[in-house]
């Protein structure tokens, strides 16, 4: 098991370093440079081509693509993630200024999908060809089938605009000293995260829970006398829940990246939001540091994953 | 040895291609012919497309001048008239095998529609036309570099786009000998232009404009298609109380002292608006009236009205120009305060101007203008410990040009003064990055109370002001960039009470709510094609 894991952290160097590479020069093609998309067409037209390439140099631009990606990578070695082009800011800054709403959001989001989607699920399967089963398999196809965005947009209009009941957007106002205060900013992007999250767990976890109950041991279990909520709960429920666990799991550092559209549409001040922007004005110190984040943490997951997997099921075996 | 990613992918292209594929391919422009340019603007039914594109909201143009005093008389409007666009073209030897290359650089629907129209306008007319979104680097379309002979820079024939002043002459600047990369040089336009630069009287000015505009109204380096108002939106909770409306893209006498506010439930009287920062507030020298902070936190020398016309003093209480148009001073007003109480002094302008010369990006007026202060050249080389042409004596600045510039007296009314004795040590290339901007302190009418960064930043009334202290509490500013998609959204749900948007779908929507008016403010805003009209021009690849 150790072996494993020194192994696989070892492994984890080269993945980090291939992908930030790939990550560098998927910027690179894109048209453009951060000082392109600094200044407008307007402004760039009255700026001369010496002042625009002073620009560049002050930014590192004008050093070829190798050069940089060496700088960037040889700073990130010594902990130094550089700062932002846009904004002058130090990027460590600014992403772990953004970092906690984001994670205040994917968490509930997470949780409240979990809790309703292995209920729900686990209630389909056992009532299996029932009404409700077929409802809550109609639900969860529209769940994963519709965009976040639209239900996103349907619910501001609904509950903000038209009801009046929750704020548009944004999570601090003036004011505000407890999470409770802002409690209500959270309503609706957890709401609509955690729908769209609970239509892919359920149906996760119906199919887990069907595999289960399919088993040799339920048909034991059951041949032994046990009450019927013992032989679905204790037996079957546990066992159903070991790939729904690793489904959530693998969610959670994806999350970092996922709550793009719904920190858009809410204007919420996390790191989804800062991602678009970063991407958008081509901030590569930026870019690469929440997708290094983004991708170390589903790496780092995916090995915890692998060696809980192999804790609780003594049928894995690692190496 | 070092080599660059891209060198190495045309490296490896180049092995299996012939040398032959690598020649620049160059071909005659027929935008050459003014004929042509010409045919092109009646073919094109603007009134039509003004009234059912852009709902009516949009002025048309005859001139990359906006209307006023700038406007010459009698300018060829170029209404639709394509029967004289086929004419035109006719008698130019136009060949219907030829596409139109057309650039943009909007993004939105309204672009893409225009150029879907202009496709079928001008293929009534015989003329082919497709179109493409610029991406990268925006020298492509305004590339400042001096044409090679006869071969334009760019790679287009007609780019759609728009041209934003803050003085009329950076409307035509660009037409300069050697300045443009599509308009070659004409030496009838090099006179006109020096006659419009080559002068600080404002009559003298005016002519001259008035001359160019008559020349370019039958060139067409540009073809004018129309003027975009500013919509500045407020609230029923803000009564601005007699005071203007203009330009809010830059700094004006707007009179928010005298804005008047109803209070909320809990009798506060608070103004949300957007244009907050998101992850540092911008140093005010680039573009001076982007974030809310830049306008309500800095002061600067000058004020001026809604068009931007200098028209009294602000941190200077009396200032004086010579009839040369070279020398001006600045008489620093008395009991002007930083809003740590530290006294605005002389000193601090002329660091501020010897900082802006060496450090951060600055908007071009202002850069023009501090080029052409004396010793300026020597002070930047390295040359000189400071700018020659900058003294002080006692409250007394004076600068002393070495050259003309006509737009002297905006950039003071643009170009905002910073505290010296809180950024002095400060490296000035890197101005930007220091903490002064995540909690600035200026000279301005209101100081920034709280930043929640990414989420609001409060402004409360400046206690200190010399000009006295706004009548309401507090100035909540929600983050956004210069074009914000969340207006209509938060002003429906009462977090906007003003605010400006160049957006024609927002203020449809804005004018549809009971608690919102929009208000259309005239500002140096052209939209237009500009025309490639060297002989010869590259081909797109």
């Amino acid at each position: 098991m150790l072996t494993f894991v020194i192994r696989r952290i070892l492994i984890l160097i080269p993945m980090l370093i291939l992908i930030s590479f790939m990550i560098f020069g998927g910027l690179e093609l894109t048209p453009g440079d951060a000082v392109s998309q600094m200044l407008s067409p307007e402004i760039a037209g009255t700026i001369s081509a010496e002042e625009l390439d002073a620009l560049r140099e002050k930014f590192g631009l004008n050093a070829s693509f190798l050069e940089r990606y060496w700088i960037w990578l040889s700073n990130v070695m010594q902990g130094n993630f550089g700062y932002s082009l846009a904004s002058g800011v130090a990027i460590t800054d600014v992403f772990f200024d953004r970092l906690p709403a984001t994670l205040e959001l994917a968490t509930l989001a997470l949780f409240f999908s979990s809790i309703f989607g292995i209920a729900l699920g686990t209630m389909a399967a056992l009532r299996r060809g029932s009404l409700a089963d077929g409802s809550l398999t109609v639900a969860g196809m529209l769940g994963v089938s519709i965009p976040e965005f639209f239900f996103a947009l349907v619910s501001l209009l609904i509950f903000a605009l038209n009801l009046n009941w929750l704020p548009v957007g944004g999570r601090l106002l003036p004011g505000y000293e407890s999470f409770w205060d802002r409690a209500p900013h959270l309503v609706m992007p957890v709401m609509v995260m955690s729908l769209m999250m609970t239509a892919g767990v359920m149906r996760y976890a119906r199919s887990a829970m069907l595999d289960s109950m399919s088993k040799e041991f339920m048909r034991t279990a059951r041949s032994k006398g046990l009450p019927e909520w013992r032989v679905n709960f204790l037996h079957g429920f546990r066992t159903a829940l070991t790939p729904v666990i690793v489904l959530i799991g693998f969610r959670l550092p994806t999350l970092i990246g996922g709550t793009v559209i719904i920190e858009q549409v809410f204007q919420w001040p996390g790191v989804g939001n800062e991602f678009v922007q970063a991407v958008r004005g081509q901030d590569y110190p930026l870019v690469m540091m929440i997708a290094l984040f983004s991708v170390s943490a589903m790496l780092v997951a995916s090995l915890i994953i692998d060696v809980l997997t192999a804790l609780i099921d003594p049928r894995v075996r690692l190496g | 040895m070092k080599l660059s990613f891209k060198a190495l992918a045309l490296a490896s292209a180049m092995a299996v291609a012939t040398p032959s594929a690598y020649a620049q391919e160059v071909i005659a422009n027929p935008f050459s012919d003014v004929r042509v340019r010409q045919a092109i603007a009646y073919a094109i039914d603007m009134e039509t497309i003004a009234e059912t594109l852009y709902e009516g909201r949009v002025i048309l143009a005859d001139s990359m001048i906006p209307n006023g005093s700038f406007k010459a008389d009698g300018l060829n409007d170029y209404a639709y008239d394509p029967e004289k666009a086929r004419a035109l073209l006719a008698e130019a030897g136009w060949d219907e095998d030829y596409v139109v290359d057309v650039m943009f650089y909007y993004g939105d629907q309204i672009t893409l529609d225009l150029m879907t129209v202009m496709q079928a306008y001008l293929a009534d007319v015989g003329v082919q036309m497709t179109y493409r979104k610029m991406e990268g680097d925006p020298a492509q379309l305004t590339a400042v570099a001096d044409p090679d002979g006869d071969t334009s820079v760019v790679a287009w024939d007609l780019a759609y786009g728009a041209k934003a002043a803050l003085v009329m002459q950076e409307y035509y600047s660009v037409y300069a000998d050697g300045e443009s990369a599509y308009t070659p040089g004409n030496a009838t336009r090099n006179e006109l232009l020096g006659r419009i630069n080559g002068t600080a009287n404002i009559e003298e000015q005016i002519a001259a404009f008035k001359d160019f505009e008559q020349f370019e109204n039958v060139e067409l380096s540009d073809i004018p298609l129309y003027y975009q108002q500013l919509y500045i939106f407020e609230s029923d909770r803000l009564d601005r109380n007699g005071g203007l409306y203009g330009n809010d893209q830059f700094n004006y006498d707007w009179g928010i002292l005298n804005w008047e506010v109803t209070p909320d439930a809990d009798g506060n009287k608070v103004l949300y608006t957007n244009k907050g920062p998101i992850q540092v507030f911008f140093t005010p020298w680039l573009n001076p009236g982007l974030q809310i902070a830049s306008k309500i936190v800095f002061d600067r020398l000058l004020t001026a009205d809604g068009s931007l016309v200098p028209t009294g003093g602000q941190l200077a209480e009396a200032y004086t120009v010579s009839d040369d148009g070279l020398t001006i001073t600045f008489d620093m007003r008395d009991g002007a305060t930083w809003h740590d109480g530290a006294p605005v002094t002389a000193e601090d302008v002329v660091w501020s101007l010897q900082t802006a010369m060496i450090g951060a990006p600055i908007n071009a007026v202002m850069a023009n203008t501090l080029t052409s202060i004396e010793g300026a050249a020597a002070f930047k080389a390295g040359d000189a410990d400071s700018v020659s042409g900058i003294s002080v004596e006692g409250d007394i600045v004076t600068i002393q040009l070495a050259t003309i510039d006509p737009s002297v007296l905006v950039t003071f009314t643009q170009f905002a003064i910073l505290p010296k004795h809180l950024l002095e040590n400060v490296d000035p290339l890197e101005l930007q990055q220091d903490a002064f901007w995540q909690n600035p302190i200026g000279s301005g009418p209101f100081r920034v109370e709280e930043v929640q960064m990414n989420d609001f930043t409060r402004f409360v009334p400046y206690e200190g002001y010399w000009g006295g202290v706004a009548s309401f509490d507090e100035i909540v500013a929600f983050p956004s960039e210069d074009v914000d998609p969340n207006v209509v959204k938060n002003a429906g749900a009462g977090r906007l009470d003003f605010g400006f948007t160049k957006s024609v779908s927002d203020v449809a929507s804005l004018e549809a709510m009971d608690n919102m008016r929009v208000i259309g403010a005239d500002i140096p805003y052209t939209r237009s094609l500009r025309v490639n009209a060297y002989p010869n021009r590259p081909v797109n690849n």
